[in-house]
Protein backbone atom coordinates (compact mmCIF):
# COMPACT_ATOMS: atom_id res chain seq x y z
CA UNK A 1 0.00 0.00 0.00
CA UNK A 2 3.06 1.97 0.94
CA UNK A 3 4.78 1.32 -2.03
CA UNK A 4 2.12 2.10 -4.13
CA UNK A 5 1.30 5.41 -2.80
CA UNK A 6 4.96 6.35 -3.16
CA UNK A 7 5.57 4.92 -6.50
CA UNK A 8 2.71 7.72 -7.45
CA UNK A 9 4.23 10.39 -5.72
CA UNK A 10 7.42 10.01 -6.92
CA UNK A 11 7.10 9.01 -10.58
CA UNK A 12 8.97 5.27 -9.78
CA UNK A 13 8.28 2.81 -12.40
CA UNK A 14 7.54 -0.45 -11.35
CA UNK A 15 7.87 -1.33 -7.41
CA UNK A 16 10.41 0.57 -6.43
CA UNK A 17 10.62 0.47 -2.48
CA UNK A 18 9.02 -2.02 -0.67
CA UNK A 19 9.27 -3.79 3.13
CA UNK A 20 10.31 -6.78 3.87
CA UNK A 21 8.07 -9.40 6.33
CA UNK A 22 10.12 -7.82 9.12
CA UNK A 23 9.27 -4.39 8.29
CA UNK A 24 12.95 -3.58 7.01
CA UNK A 25 12.58 -1.37 3.65
CA UNK A 26 14.06 -2.06 0.91
CA UNK A 27 15.01 -0.82 -2.47
CA UNK A 28 13.80 -2.73 -6.17
CA UNK A 29 15.97 -2.16 -8.86
CA UNK A 30 16.04 -3.78 -12.22
CA UNK A 31 18.42 -6.51 -13.61
CA UNK A 32 19.15 -6.79 -17.13
CA UNK A 33 18.82 -10.50 -17.83
CA UNK A 34 20.97 -10.59 -20.84
CA UNK A 35 24.11 -8.33 -19.86
CA UNK A 36 23.64 -8.04 -16.00
CA UNK A 37 23.39 -4.31 -15.59
CA UNK A 38 21.47 -3.17 -12.56
CA UNK A 39 19.64 0.14 -11.93
CA UNK A 40 17.98 2.37 -9.31
CA UNK A 41 15.37 3.56 -10.04
CA UNK A 42 14.09 0.10 -11.59
CA UNK A 43 13.82 0.60 -15.65
CA UNK A 44 11.83 -1.13 -18.08
CA UNK A 45 14.44 -1.06 -20.70
CA UNK A 46 18.28 -1.85 -19.87
CA UNK A 47 20.28 1.19 -19.92
CA UNK A 48 23.36 -1.22 -21.53
CA UNK A 49 22.19 -3.09 -23.99
CA UNK A 50 18.67 -1.81 -24.53
CA UNK A 51 16.98 -5.37 -23.29
CA UNK A 52 13.52 -5.21 -22.41
CA UNK A 53 14.47 -8.88 -20.22
CA UNK A 54 14.71 -7.16 -17.21
CA UNK A 55 13.31 -8.75 -13.81
CA UNK A 56 13.18 -6.80 -10.03
CA UNK A 57 16.31 -7.40 -8.35
CA UNK A 58 15.87 -6.76 -4.30
CA UNK A 59 19.16 -4.70 -3.24
CA UNK A 60 21.20 -4.49 0.07
CA UNK A 61 19.33 -2.54 2.80
CA UNK A 62 23.14 -1.38 3.88
CA UNK A 63 26.24 0.97 1.67
CA UNK A 64 27.92 3.41 2.33
CA UNK A 65 28.06 6.74 2.10
CA UNK A 66 29.80 8.38 -0.84
CA UNK A 67 29.06 12.58 -0.29
CA UNK A 68 26.48 14.47 1.46
CA UNK A 69 25.08 18.05 2.16
CA UNK A 70 23.28 20.01 4.50
CA UNK A 71 21.00 21.31 2.19
CA UNK A 72 19.16 24.62 3.09
CA UNK A 73 17.63 26.33 0.02
CA UNK A 74 15.30 24.04 -2.19
CA UNK A 75 12.01 24.06 -3.54
CA UNK A 76 8.82 24.54 -1.14
CA UNK A 77 7.19 21.55 0.23
CA UNK A 78 10.94 20.06 1.49
CA UNK A 79 11.53 20.09 5.42
CA UNK A 80 14.33 22.18 5.92
CA UNK A 81 17.31 21.89 6.32
CA UNK A 82 17.91 18.26 5.15
CA UNK A 83 20.97 15.76 4.55
CA UNK A 84 21.22 14.83 0.85
CA UNK A 85 23.28 12.01 -0.01
CA UNK A 86 24.57 9.61 -2.53
CA UNK A 87 24.82 6.10 -1.13
CA UNK A 88 26.23 3.27 -2.64
CA UNK A 89 24.75 -0.01 -2.55
CA UNK A 90 26.81 -3.23 -2.80
CA UNK A 91 25.70 -4.05 -6.32
CA UNK A 92 27.54 -0.80 -7.48
CA UNK A 93 24.32 0.87 -7.54
CA UNK A 94 24.40 4.50 -6.31
CA UNK A 95 20.86 5.74 -4.59
CA UNK A 96 20.40 9.23 -4.15
CA UNK A 97 18.75 9.81 -0.93
CA UNK A 98 18.11 11.55 2.33
CA UNK A 99 19.80 10.93 5.24
CA UNK A 100 17.59 10.80 8.38
CA UNK A 101 18.03 10.81 12.24
CA UNK A 102 21.42 12.09 12.18
CA UNK A 103 23.64 14.78 13.23
CA UNK A 104 25.55 16.15 10.59
CA UNK A 105 28.74 16.16 12.38
CA UNK A 106 28.84 12.81 13.08
CA UNK A 107 28.88 11.39 9.44
CA UNK A 108 31.81 10.23 7.69
CA UNK A 109 32.70 9.58 4.17
CA UNK A 110 32.29 6.02 3.43
CA UNK A 111 30.14 5.09 6.53
CA UNK A 112 27.32 2.55 6.52
CA UNK A 113 23.94 3.56 6.54
CA UNK A 114 20.73 1.66 6.65
CA UNK A 115 17.52 2.21 5.00
CA UNK A 116 14.48 3.67 6.47
CA UNK A 117 11.46 5.16 5.69
CA UNK A 118 10.45 9.19 6.79
CA UNK A 119 8.87 11.89 6.00
CA UNK A 120 10.62 14.46 3.80
CA UNK A 121 8.53 17.03 3.80
CA UNK A 122 4.89 18.07 2.45
CA UNK A 123 3.06 17.80 -1.36
CA UNK A 124 1.39 20.70 -2.55
CA UNK A 125 -1.95 19.93 -1.00
CA UNK A 126 -0.15 19.65 2.20
CA UNK A 127 0.12 16.06 2.87
CA UNK A 128 3.27 14.68 4.23
CA UNK A 129 5.48 13.24 1.62
CA UNK A 130 6.90 10.19 2.57
CA UNK A 131 10.11 8.28 1.32
CA UNK A 132 12.87 5.98 1.26
CA UNK A 133 16.01 7.56 3.41
CA UNK A 134 18.93 5.88 4.94
CA UNK A 135 20.66 6.25 8.48
CA UNK A 136 23.72 5.87 10.02
CA UNK A 137 24.37 2.18 10.88
CA UNK A 138 24.22 2.47 14.86
CA UNK A 139 27.29 0.23 16.42
CA UNK A 140 25.99 -3.08 17.52
CA UNK A 141 23.51 -3.52 15.08
CA UNK A 142 23.68 -6.77 13.01
CA UNK B 1 35.13 22.44 -43.18
CA UNK B 2 36.16 25.91 -44.42
CA UNK B 3 37.50 28.13 -41.27
CA UNK B 4 34.78 30.55 -39.03
CA UNK B 5 35.96 33.74 -37.34
CA UNK B 6 33.78 35.92 -35.43
CA UNK B 7 33.62 39.30 -36.25
CA UNK B 8 30.95 40.89 -33.72
CA UNK B 9 30.26 40.63 -30.17
CA UNK B 10 27.67 42.60 -27.65
CA UNK B 11 26.25 41.62 -24.53
CA UNK B 12 23.94 43.41 -22.25
CA UNK B 13 25.31 44.26 -18.61
CA UNK B 14 23.93 40.83 -16.59
CA UNK B 15 21.78 41.76 -13.66
CA UNK B 16 18.14 41.81 -12.45
CA UNK B 17 15.97 43.40 -15.05
CA UNK B 18 12.43 41.98 -13.75
CA UNK B 19 10.07 44.43 -15.78
CA UNK B 20 11.20 43.93 -18.78
CA UNK B 21 10.45 41.02 -21.43
CA UNK B 22 12.83 38.57 -22.55
CA UNK B 23 13.09 40.32 -25.91
CA UNK B 24 13.86 43.62 -24.00
CA UNK B 25 16.63 42.12 -22.53
CA UNK B 26 18.33 40.78 -25.40
CA UNK B 27 17.88 43.25 -28.46
CA UNK B 28 20.34 45.47 -27.09
CA UNK B 29 23.02 43.15 -27.21
CA UNK B 30 22.16 41.35 -30.44
CA UNK B 31 22.16 45.11 -31.98
CA UNK B 32 25.75 45.84 -30.34
CA UNK B 33 27.05 42.63 -31.65
CA UNK B 34 25.41 43.52 -35.81
CA UNK B 35 27.06 46.74 -35.36
CA UNK B 36 30.60 45.82 -33.79
CA UNK B 37 30.55 43.12 -37.02
CA UNK B 38 29.44 46.40 -39.37
CA UNK B 39 27.41 43.70 -41.43
CA UNK B 40 24.15 44.35 -42.71
CA UNK B 41 21.09 42.80 -41.10
CA UNK B 42 20.23 41.41 -44.70
CA UNK B 43 23.86 40.06 -44.93
CA UNK B 44 23.03 37.51 -42.32
CA UNK B 45 21.73 34.18 -43.05
CA UNK B 46 20.48 32.50 -40.14
CA UNK B 47 20.25 32.91 -36.40
CA UNK B 48 20.80 30.34 -33.60
CA UNK B 49 19.06 31.54 -30.30
CA UNK B 50 19.79 29.31 -27.09
CA UNK B 51 17.39 30.07 -24.03
CA UNK B 52 16.78 26.91 -21.71
CA UNK B 53 13.55 28.51 -19.58
CA UNK B 54 13.30 31.44 -22.56
CA UNK B 55 10.09 29.77 -23.73
CA UNK B 56 8.37 29.28 -27.29
CA UNK B 57 10.32 30.93 -29.96
CA UNK B 58 12.68 33.58 -28.02
CA UNK B 59 14.91 33.95 -31.32
CA UNK B 60 11.42 35.22 -32.90
CA UNK B 61 10.16 37.66 -30.20
CA UNK B 62 13.66 38.94 -29.73
CA UNK B 63 14.71 39.38 -33.79
CA UNK B 64 10.93 40.68 -34.09
CA UNK B 65 12.38 43.91 -32.37
CA UNK B 66 14.75 44.48 -34.42
CA UNK B 67 13.59 43.71 -38.33
CA UNK B 68 15.88 40.58 -38.58
CA UNK B 69 13.46 38.56 -39.94
CA UNK B 70 12.36 36.22 -42.79
CA UNK B 71 15.54 34.43 -42.37
CA UNK B 72 16.05 30.97 -40.48
CA UNK B 73 15.77 31.06 -36.90
CA UNK B 74 16.45 28.19 -34.06
CA UNK B 75 15.61 27.83 -30.81
CA UNK B 76 18.00 25.61 -28.69
CA UNK B 77 17.60 24.46 -25.49
CA UNK B 78 20.65 22.48 -23.94
CA UNK B 79 20.33 23.70 -20.02
CA UNK B 80 23.18 25.79 -19.06
CA UNK B 81 24.89 24.97 -22.38
CA UNK B 82 21.73 26.10 -24.56
CA UNK B 83 23.92 29.19 -25.83
CA UNK B 84 27.39 27.73 -26.32
CA UNK B 85 25.42 24.96 -28.10
CA UNK B 86 23.68 27.16 -30.13
CA UNK B 87 27.31 28.70 -30.94
CA UNK B 88 28.32 25.47 -32.16
CA UNK B 89 25.57 24.71 -34.53
CA UNK B 90 26.11 28.23 -36.45
CA UNK B 91 29.91 27.46 -36.31
CA UNK B 92 28.71 24.19 -38.16
CA UNK B 93 26.76 25.90 -40.76
CA UNK B 94 29.21 28.45 -41.56
CA UNK B 95 32.24 26.18 -41.45
CA UNK B 96 29.98 23.80 -43.97
CA UNK B 97 29.39 26.00 -45.76
CA UNK B 98 25.67 26.47 -45.46
CA UNK B 99 25.91 30.24 -44.64
CA UNK B 100 28.48 32.71 -44.71
CA UNK B 101 27.19 34.72 -42.07
CA UNK B 102 25.35 33.82 -38.84
CA UNK B 103 23.72 35.25 -35.59
CA UNK B 104 24.02 33.26 -32.00
CA UNK B 105 22.24 34.77 -29.18
CA UNK B 106 22.43 33.33 -25.58
CA UNK B 107 19.28 34.98 -23.56
CA UNK B 108 17.62 34.28 -20.09
CA UNK B 109 15.43 35.58 -18.05
CA UNK B 110 15.65 34.00 -14.22
CA UNK B 111 13.99 36.75 -12.18
CA UNK B 112 10.34 35.66 -13.88
CA UNK B 113 11.10 32.27 -10.94
CA UNK B 114 11.31 35.33 -8.40
CA UNK B 115 14.36 33.85 -6.75
CA UNK B 116 15.52 30.52 -5.17
CA UNK B 117 17.53 27.73 -6.45
CA UNK B 118 17.71 26.81 -10.66
CA UNK B 119 14.13 24.87 -11.20
CA UNK B 120 15.17 21.50 -12.89
CA UNK B 121 12.43 18.51 -14.44
CA UNK B 122 10.55 17.32 -11.75
CA UNK B 123 9.86 13.81 -13.72
CA UNK B 124 13.65 13.34 -13.01
CA UNK B 125 13.93 11.01 -10.02
CA UNK B 126 16.81 12.91 -8.01
CA UNK B 127 14.81 15.57 -8.40
CA UNK B 128 11.76 14.36 -7.36
CA UNK B 129 13.29 13.24 -4.43
CA UNK B 130 14.71 17.10 -3.39
CA UNK B 131 18.38 17.48 -5.62
CA UNK B 132 18.98 20.55 -6.25
CA UNK B 133 22.07 22.30 -7.84
CA UNK B 134 24.02 23.25 -5.13
CA UNK B 135 23.55 20.28 -3.47
CA UNK B 136 25.17 18.21 -6.19
CA UNK B 137 27.88 20.49 -6.41
CA UNK B 138 28.53 20.69 -2.09
CA UNK B 139 28.77 16.61 -2.06
CA UNK B 140 31.21 17.37 -5.44
CA UNK B 141 33.10 19.61 -2.92
CA UNK B 142 32.78 17.31 0.80
CA UNK B 143 34.28 14.40 -1.52
CA UNK B 144 37.20 16.03 -2.86
CA UNK B 145 38.24 17.47 0.09
CA UNK B 146 38.25 13.86 1.96
CA UNK B 147 40.35 13.03 -0.88
CA UNK B 148 42.76 15.75 -1.63
CA UNK B 149 42.53 17.58 1.57
CA UNK B 150 41.41 20.75 0.23
CA UNK B 151 39.96 23.59 2.80
CA UNK B 152 37.13 25.40 3.25
CA UNK B 153 39.29 28.15 2.78
CA UNK B 154 40.53 26.81 -0.94
CA UNK B 155 37.16 27.19 -1.94
CA UNK B 156 36.33 30.49 -0.85
CA UNK B 157 39.26 31.80 -2.69
CA UNK B 158 37.38 31.02 -5.84
CA UNK B 159 34.98 33.11 -5.29
CA UNK B 160 37.47 36.31 -3.59
CA UNK B 161 39.22 35.60 -6.94
CA UNK B 162 36.29 36.17 -9.18
CA UNK B 163 34.72 38.99 -7.05
CA UNK B 164 37.95 40.76 -7.61
CA UNK B 165 38.01 40.03 -11.39
CA UNK B 166 33.89 41.19 -11.53
CA UNK B 167 34.70 44.68 -10.48
CA UNK B 168 36.45 45.34 -13.42
CA UNK B 169 33.85 44.34 -15.62
CA UNK B 170 31.25 46.85 -16.19
CA UNK B 171 29.32 43.65 -17.65
CA UNK B 172 29.26 41.90 -14.27
CA UNK B 173 26.58 41.17 -12.34
CA UNK B 174 28.14 41.35 -8.77
CA UNK B 175 31.24 44.30 -8.65
CA UNK B 176 32.54 44.42 -4.84
CA UNK B 177 35.31 42.53 -3.52
CA UNK B 178 35.04 40.17 -0.59
CA UNK B 179 36.94 38.54 1.68
CA UNK B 180 37.61 35.15 2.21
CA UNK B 181 35.79 35.81 5.74
CA UNK B 182 33.01 37.46 4.02
CA UNK B 183 32.62 34.45 1.82
CA UNK B 184 32.89 31.85 4.81
CA UNK B 185 30.58 33.86 6.77
CA UNK B 186 27.54 34.28 4.52
CA UNK B 187 24.50 31.95 4.74
CA UNK B 188 24.57 28.43 3.88
CA UNK B 189 23.40 27.11 1.19
CA UNK B 190 24.11 23.46 0.67
CA UNK B 191 26.88 22.75 3.02
CA UNK B 192 29.86 23.48 2.79
CA UNK B 193 28.77 25.98 0.05
CA UNK B 194 28.05 29.28 1.22
CA UNK B 195 26.25 32.30 -0.86
CA UNK B 196 28.74 33.72 -2.40
CA UNK B 197 30.10 30.25 -3.03
CA UNK B 198 27.15 30.19 -5.39
CA UNK B 199 26.74 32.28 -8.96
CA UNK B 200 23.83 34.57 -8.49
CA UNK B 201 20.11 34.28 -10.44
CA UNK B 202 19.63 37.03 -12.81
CA UNK B 203 18.76 37.92 -16.18
CA UNK B 204 20.92 38.93 -19.63
CA UNK B 205 21.84 38.06 -22.88
CA UNK B 206 24.89 37.98 -25.14
CA UNK B 207 25.60 37.95 -28.89
CA UNK B 208 28.09 37.09 -31.63
CA UNK B 209 28.01 37.22 -35.69
CA UNK B 210 30.43 34.62 -36.92
CA UNK B 211 31.32 34.31 -40.39
CA UNK B 212 33.60 32.21 -42.93
CA UNK B 213 37.11 33.59 -42.00
CA UNK B 214 37.41 34.16 -45.81
CA UNK B 215 34.77 36.82 -45.74
CA UNK B 216 35.78 37.79 -42.27
CA UNK B 217 37.93 40.92 -43.29
CA UNK B 218 35.67 42.81 -45.04
CA UNK B 219 34.03 43.08 -41.99
CA UNK B 220 36.27 43.14 -39.04
CA UNK B 221 39.67 44.16 -38.73
CA UNK B 222 40.49 41.96 -35.92
CA UNK B 223 38.03 38.65 -36.24
CA UNK B 224 38.80 36.04 -33.84
CA UNK B 225 38.97 32.65 -34.77
CA UNK B 226 37.26 29.62 -33.66
CA UNK B 227 39.74 27.00 -33.68
CA UNK B 228 37.91 24.42 -32.14
CA UNK B 229 34.49 23.31 -30.94
CA UNK B 230 33.42 20.38 -28.98
CA UNK B 231 30.44 19.34 -27.61
CA UNK B 232 29.27 16.00 -25.86
CA UNK B 233 26.48 14.24 -23.62
CA UNK B 234 27.56 12.94 -19.98
CA UNK B 235 27.53 9.25 -20.24
CA UNK B 236 24.91 7.95 -18.23
CA UNK B 237 25.73 5.97 -15.06
CA UNK B 238 23.77 3.91 -12.55
CA UNK B 239 26.77 2.41 -10.55
CA UNK B 240 29.65 4.23 -8.63
CA UNK B 241 31.25 7.20 -10.59
CA UNK B 242 34.39 9.79 -9.35
CA UNK B 243 32.74 12.65 -8.39
CA UNK B 244 36.14 14.86 -7.90
CA UNK B 245 36.53 13.70 -11.56
CA UNK B 246 34.39 15.91 -14.55
CA UNK B 247 34.30 13.16 -16.95
CA UNK B 248 32.44 15.01 -19.60
CA UNK B 249 35.12 17.66 -19.15
CA UNK B 250 37.85 15.55 -19.47
CA UNK B 251 36.77 13.44 -22.49
CA UNK B 252 35.85 16.85 -24.17
CA UNK B 253 39.19 18.56 -23.63
CA UNK B 254 41.03 15.90 -24.75
CA UNK B 255 39.08 15.76 -27.74
CA UNK B 256 39.07 19.32 -28.42
CA UNK B 257 42.84 19.72 -28.16
CA UNK B 258 43.80 16.75 -30.33
CA UNK B 259 41.68 18.37 -32.96
CA UNK B 260 43.10 21.67 -32.74
CA UNK B 261 46.60 20.48 -32.18
CA UNK B 262 47.14 22.19 -29.27
CA UNK B 263 47.51 21.48 -25.68
CA UNK B 264 46.49 23.30 -22.54
CA UNK B 265 49.94 24.64 -22.40
CA UNK B 266 49.23 26.65 -25.46
CA UNK B 267 45.81 28.39 -23.86
CA UNK B 268 46.41 32.01 -22.70
CA UNK B 269 42.70 32.35 -20.56
CA UNK B 270 39.78 30.37 -20.21
CA UNK B 271 36.14 31.25 -19.68
CA UNK B 272 34.99 28.18 -17.11
CA UNK B 273 31.89 27.16 -16.01
CA UNK B 274 32.25 27.86 -12.12
CA UNK B 275 28.66 27.84 -11.23
CA UNK B 276 29.70 26.99 -7.98
CA UNK B 277 33.40 27.56 -6.29
CA UNK B 278 34.15 23.95 -6.08
CA UNK B 279 33.74 23.34 -9.95
CA UNK B 280 36.22 26.28 -11.17
CA UNK B 281 39.03 23.83 -9.23
CA UNK B 282 37.66 21.05 -10.35
CA UNK B 283 38.16 22.27 -13.77
CA UNK B 284 41.65 23.51 -13.54
CA UNK B 285 42.53 19.75 -13.36
CA UNK B 286 39.62 18.62 -16.11
CA UNK B 287 41.37 21.45 -18.38
CA UNK B 288 44.83 19.77 -17.75
CA UNK B 289 45.72 23.91 -16.33
CA UNK B 290 47.29 21.47 -13.32
CA UNK B 291 47.65 18.00 -11.96
CA UNK B 292 44.78 16.17 -10.56
CA UNK B 293 45.05 17.69 -6.54
CA UNK B 294 46.99 20.76 -7.48
CA UNK B 295 44.12 22.85 -8.24
CA UNK B 296 43.89 24.72 -4.59
CA UNK B 297 47.46 25.61 -5.37
CA UNK B 298 47.29 26.58 -8.69
CA UNK B 299 45.03 28.87 -7.57
CA UNK B 300 46.81 29.97 -4.31
CA UNK B 301 50.39 30.72 -6.63
CA UNK B 302 47.63 33.62 -8.24
CA UNK B 303 48.14 31.42 -11.86
CA UNK B 304 44.92 31.51 -12.29
CA UNK B 305 44.29 35.50 -11.37
CA UNK B 306 44.98 38.22 -14.06
CA UNK B 307 48.52 38.32 -14.45
CA UNK B 308 49.29 34.74 -13.58
CA UNK B 309 50.25 32.07 -16.06
CA UNK B 310 46.66 30.65 -16.80
CA UNK B 311 43.96 33.76 -15.94
CA UNK B 312 40.43 32.13 -15.36
CA UNK B 313 37.38 33.79 -15.57
CA UNK B 314 38.80 37.55 -15.93
CA UNK B 315 35.03 38.63 -16.40
CA UNK B 316 34.48 37.55 -13.18
CA UNK B 317 32.97 33.83 -14.39
CA UNK B 318 29.73 33.15 -13.30
CA UNK B 319 30.41 33.63 -9.86
CA UNK B 320 30.61 37.48 -9.94
CA UNK B 321 29.09 38.41 -14.02
CA UNK B 322 26.92 36.11 -13.17
CA UNK B 323 24.60 32.98 -14.63
CA UNK B 324 21.33 34.06 -16.88
CA UNK B 325 21.84 30.26 -17.77
CA UNK B 326 20.92 30.57 -21.49
CA UNK B 327 23.13 33.30 -22.04
CA UNK B 328 26.28 32.08 -20.44
CA UNK B 329 28.18 29.90 -23.03
CA UNK B 330 28.24 33.37 -25.83
CA UNK B 331 28.77 35.63 -23.07
CA UNK B 332 31.68 33.75 -22.34
CA UNK B 333 32.91 33.64 -25.90
CA UNK B 334 32.03 37.60 -26.15
CA UNK B 335 34.77 37.83 -23.54
CA UNK B 336 37.17 35.87 -24.77
CA UNK B 337 36.69 37.86 -27.85
CA UNK B 338 37.46 41.59 -26.50
CA UNK B 339 40.36 40.04 -24.67
CA UNK B 340 42.00 38.34 -27.69
CA UNK B 341 41.09 41.75 -29.14
CA UNK B 342 42.92 43.78 -25.88
CA UNK B 343 39.64 45.36 -25.16
CA UNK B 344 39.52 44.68 -21.28
CA UNK B 345 41.20 47.52 -19.76
CA UNK B 346 42.03 46.48 -15.97
CA UNK B 347 41.30 43.06 -16.70
CA UNK B 348 42.72 42.40 -19.79
CA UNK B 349 45.27 39.93 -20.05
CA UNK B 350 48.27 40.46 -21.47
CA UNK B 351 49.18 39.76 -25.20
CA UNK B 352 46.49 36.63 -24.79
CA UNK B 353 46.69 35.13 -28.25
CA UNK B 354 44.42 31.40 -27.59
CA UNK B 355 41.29 31.85 -25.46
CA UNK B 356 39.02 28.83 -24.20
CA UNK B 357 35.72 28.84 -23.29
CA UNK B 358 33.77 25.81 -21.05
CA UNK B 359 30.30 25.48 -20.52
CA UNK B 360 28.26 22.57 -18.97
CA UNK B 361 24.76 21.89 -18.28
CA UNK B 362 23.44 19.43 -15.64
CA UNK B 363 20.23 18.61 -13.32
CA UNK B 364 19.44 15.05 -15.10
CA UNK B 365 20.32 12.56 -12.47
CA UNK B 366 23.15 9.34 -13.33
CA UNK B 367 25.27 12.02 -15.64
CA UNK B 368 28.42 14.06 -14.32
CA UNK B 369 26.79 16.37 -16.09
CA UNK B 370 24.43 16.15 -19.08
CA UNK B 371 26.26 18.00 -21.43
CA UNK B 372 29.16 19.95 -21.90
CA UNK B 373 30.58 22.33 -24.77
CA UNK B 374 34.50 23.73 -25.27
CA UNK B 375 35.55 26.34 -28.03
CA UNK B 376 38.93 27.63 -28.48
CA UNK B 377 39.74 30.97 -30.09
CA UNK B 378 42.56 32.62 -31.29
CA UNK B 379 43.59 36.09 -32.81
Amino acid sequence: MMSEELQEALNLAGDAVTRDADGTVRLVGSECGDCGKKAYPPSDVCPECMSENLSPIKLSTQGKLYSWSVVHAAPKGWTLPFIAAYVDLPEDVRVFAHIVDADPDSLEIDMEVETRMATLGSDESGAPFESFAFTPVQKGDS
Amino acid sequence: MRDVAIVGAGMVPFGKYQEKTLADIAWPAVKQAVEDAGIKKTDIEATYCGTALGGMMAGQRILKKLGITGLPIINIENACSSSSTAFREGWISVAAGVYDAVLVIGVEKLTKFGGGTLPLEKEDWEVSHGLVMPALYAMRARRYMHEYGLTENDIADVSVKARKHGVWNEDAQFRKEVTREEVLASRPVADPLKLFHCCPSGDGAAAVVICSAEKAKQYSASPIKVIGSEINSGKYMTGYRDMTSPEITLRGAKQLYEEAGIGPEDVDLAEVHDAFAIAELLYYEALGFCAKGDAAKLLADGETSVGGKIPVNPSGGLLSKGHPIGSTGVAQIVEIVRQLRGQCGQRQVEGAKVGLTHCTGGGVSGFDHGVCSIHLFAR
